[in-house]
């Protein structure tokens, strides 16, 4: 029995969002362990599978704790749970590997620079999955990029099918960090849940992808700011698509 | 009539050019009183991905050490 549960229904609802969207990366995931293009690369999707997984498994617990869970107690649980606050792009399976290296490399990699702002967490729970997580998803990096390097370089279709990938999740993406003044993200941000705002969180994740994706030639509506050496979004995000309860695009 | 001295340069196929086609010996220990030793091998054109491949596939012990050596670096000394 809980004795007494915590209040906080912005964190529940990030909470909600990030362990819907580790479950829902690693179903996707797991489809293309044996349908990787190679032996090593279908290894390295088992592997990352059971990473997701278990990252759900140790969020899906903690919404336990909060009294936003009595409403709805069904909803805790992944077995029982009929809310889907993952991305919508993740509501299909993916229609090849280039889907699955773009997740790996674009949505993972949102995900974990979520988990960065919260390594010196205020809520405890948090902190020490934040920085276990962070830890294991430096592989899942390496992997995403070194994959969106061969298939950019493999040229014609490979190519063009890969950057058709990524810019299905570009902007759902983006928009999983929130609008400027979410008062989601605000909120976490002003307890010292995570350490940056929604825009920061952004900028923090477009120096992570963009040299990747700008060395490649793959373009995207993003611009490199030279006088504070930034890479900065240059065109207005769907926002009036934004579902804000479940963090994701209609 | 064509000169059949040409050399004829086909593009490469496609299914060769995401084929790895670098090789790397794992070699790794599981206590510090044992050498490294061979326990495979892993096909990776960038070794970041092979250093990923290598830990994947070879994790079913809790190993100490593991390198990666390129196969071509290899110098046969006397061969089998």
């Amino acid at each position: 029995m809980i004795s007494k549960r915590i209040d906080n229904a912005a964190l529940f609802a990030v909470l909600s969002s990030l362990a819907d969207n580790k479950q829902a990366v690693g179903r996707r995931y797991a489809y293309w362990c044996n349908g990787a293009p190679a032996l090593e690369a279908a290894v390295a999707a088992a592997a990352m599978t059971q990473d997701e997984l278990g990252h759900a498994r140790t969020l899906y617990p903690l919404l336990e704790d909060f009294a936003q869970a009595e409403e709805a107690p069904e909803q805790i649980e992944p077995m029982t749970r009929t809310l889907h606050f993952h991305l919508a792009t993740l509501d299909e399976d993916f229609a090849g590997w280039c889907d699955f290296v773009a997740t790996n490399f674009l949505v993972d990699t949102a995900l974990t620079t979520f988990f960065e702002a919260a390594r010196d967490s205020s809520y405890d729970p948090l902190r020490q999955r934040a920085r276990k997580i962070v830890q294991e998803e430096q592989m899942h990096f390496i992997h995403g990029e070194g994959w969106v390097r061969r298939l950019a370089r493999a040229g014609g279709a490979v190519r063009k099918t890969l950057i058709a990938s990524l810019q299905r999740l570009w902007d759902e993406t983006l928009c999983w960090f929130g609008p400027a003044d979410d008062p989601i993200m605000l909120q976490l941000q002003r307890a010292d849940i995570i350490d940056a705002t929604p825009d920061e969180l952004r900028s923090r994740y477009l120096q992570k992808v963009m040299p990747i994706l700008n060395a490649l030639d793959i373009a995207f509506p993003v611009v490199f700011n030279v006088e504070n050496k930034r890479w900065e979004v240059s065109q207005a995000l769907p926002w009036e698509r934004w579902l804000a309860v479940s963090r994701r695009l209609e | 009539m064509s000169n059949t001295n040409e050399a004829v340069v086909s593009p490469p196929r496609r299914r060769d050019t995401l084929n790895e086609r670098h090789v790397w010996q794992v070699y790794a220990r599981r206590k510090y009183d044992e050498p490294l030793h061979e326990i495979g091998n892993v096909m990776a054109d960038d070794v970041e991905l092979a250093k990923v491949y290598a830990r994947s596939i070879y994790d079913e012990f809790s190993w100490i050490e593991m390198v990666l050596i390129p196969r071509e670096t290899i110098v046969t000394v006397i061969g089998t």
